[in-house]
């Protein structure tokens, strides 16, 4: 790639290709998605022993569920017989152990290998080793991350690290109690568009006073196109007149007792690479995880957090949601209208990025470190 | 009659795959009873010691057939046919068992003496 020459006000973003390339997927695949911490699921899926769910995570199916002794653990999802898929369901509940369908080798919560026709004529099957592998499994904040690298990365720097280096503050974020707070809703989203278009609007604001009219109501400064993320510590602040982080400025729920006043009646995002992004208002929380499953494609599941005797009172959150589903609604057809043209050759050589976008340079240069596809 | 175990050695809960010919399991249930039976589901070749103690039931970790431990007799399908049941003895902190004199019934493709 020859280098382009560029005025001064802008930067290059990648080329159209890193979007649209099966043979870049793939790298990432093997040197992101199975290489770092990933999140996969929100601890109360599984809610006693037995309940699972199975997730994508680059190329490998990854089983998740609670044990008896109530851990979490998480296995792929592959017979250590034939090779048939343990479950094939995105979630559900087993009693006591995990059957394969194929010729019923059996597996207890703990992965390990109890039961196959005629096993007790082959005592030299060891349980564990022909057991289900495992895969390192970590809970943060509600939320259980798994990581398919046989020496997997400090979670401390790579997890907590992002969003400490955000908030400026290793215990901001504890401030929201997040791991304590009730899912008041989950959505789902089949987003037809590579995932780092979705993270790279995640981190810039120039497109709001655009595409988000009633986002920009609640928080006038995005207005401006200066994305929250580029700052360190700073918590967009609500409009004067806006009284929640709700739909139509209206108030929201109860707020969460953390939260001090230096963060009341502020919005805050986190970026959590690969797939994580972390909102904060003061009475809820959103959370999306994103699962790419193809270069042009990734499914993106979105929490949304309250306290918990907030959702147990069957209190309206129809307003709260509403807001950030618009969001993301509109981010998605955003994103999925540069998807189709990434192979165009108007963007062989890719776009630009603007100076309130320069710091998605640097989630660009993060992207060719762990591929190694850079020039030199 | 066969030493099994040491009491101790088989707490409430517990099973104790005894290796004779054709294999015999031990339960002690978590009311306290010590019951042994054939340990190879009669329905196919799986290890009951394996498998999920409920009450005085044992369920096969293969296909959930269950059988009431004090007469052998399948509660669930589908094993039909029931296990032996087998006499226990506890003398001196130790779990002895006397194997029953009837036939087994031994799942397809299983005979005793090819274990």
């Amino acid at each position: 790639m020859t280098a382009r020459s560029l005025p001064p006000s802008v930067i290059a973003t990648l080329p159209g290709g890193y979007y649209t390339d099966e043979n870049v997927f793939a790298l990432e695949q093997a040197r992101v998605f199975e290489s770092m911490w990933f999140c996969v699921a929100r601890a109360s899926d599984l809610g006693k022993p037995g309940a699972f769910r199975t997730v994508q995570v680059g190329r490998e199916s990854v089983l998740v569920t609670r044990a008896r002794d109530g851990s979490i653990r998480a296995f792929l999802n592959v017979c250590r017989h034939r090779g048939a898929r343990i479950r094939t369901e995105e979630s559900g509940e087993v009693k006591r152990a995990f059957q394969c369908p194929y010729h019923a080798w059996t597996y207890d919560l703990e992965g390990r290998l109890i039961a196959a026709p005629n096993l007790t004529k082959m005592p030299d099957l060891d349980r564990v080793e022909y057991g289900l592998v495992n895969v390192a499994v970590r809970e943060w904040i509600g939320y259980v991350w798994v990581c398919l690298a046989d020496e997997p990365p400090s979670f401390e720097a790579d997890v907590i690290g992002e969003a400490t280096a955000r908030l400026g503050d290793e215990r901001a974020i504890e401030s929201y109690d997040i791991a304590n707070l009730a899912v008041g809703r989950r959505i789902v989203y089949d987003v037809r568009a590579n995932w780092k278009l979705i993270v790279e609007n995640f981190m810039e604001c120039y497109h709001c006073a655009t595409i988000h009219p009633e986002l920009t109501e609640v928080l006038p400064e995005f207005a401006d196109g200066y994305a929250a993320q580029s700052f360190v510590g700073h918590g967009a602040e609500f409009g004067e007149e806006v009284q929640g982080f709700t739909v139509d400025g209206s108030a929201g729920v109860d707020r969460i007792p953390g939260v001090g006043e230096e963060q009341d009646r502020r919005y805050y995002a986190i970026t959590i690479k690969p797939q994580v992004f972390v909102n904060l208002v003061p009475d809820h929380v959103i959370l999306h995880r994103m699962f790419p499953l193809a270069a042009d494609r990734t499914i993106v599941e979105c929490d949304w957090l309250f306290l918990k005797d907030v959702v147990d009172a069957g209190t309206d959150l129809g307003p709260s949601v509403e807001l950030f589903h618009r969001v993301n609604e509109q981010d998605f057809a955003a994103c999925e209208r540069c998807q189709p043209a990434m192979n165009s050759r108007a963007y062989a050589r890719g776009g630009v990025l603007v100076p309130s976008e320069h710091h998605i340079g640097a989630f660009h240069d993060w992207v060719i470190g762990k591929l190694g596809t850079g020039s030199g | 009659m066969i030493p099994v175990c040491p009491l101790a050695a088989l707490p409430p809960g517990e099973a104790h795959r005894l290796d004779v010919d054709p294999p015999i399991a031990v339960f002690h249930t978590e009311d306290g009873e010590i019951y042994a039976v054939d340990d190879t589901c009669t329905h196919q070749d799986a290890s009951l010691s394996d498998g999920w103690l409920e009450g005085c039931e044992i369920e096969c970790p293969l296909h959930a057939s269950s059988f009431d431990l004090r007469t052998g007799r399948p509660t669930t399908l589908p094993a039909k046919l029931p296990l032996r049941t087998h006499r226990v003895v506890v003398s001196d902190d130790t779990v002895y068992v006397v194997p029953s004199e009837e036939p087994p019934n031994l799942p397809p493709g299983v005979r005793a003496g090819t274990a």
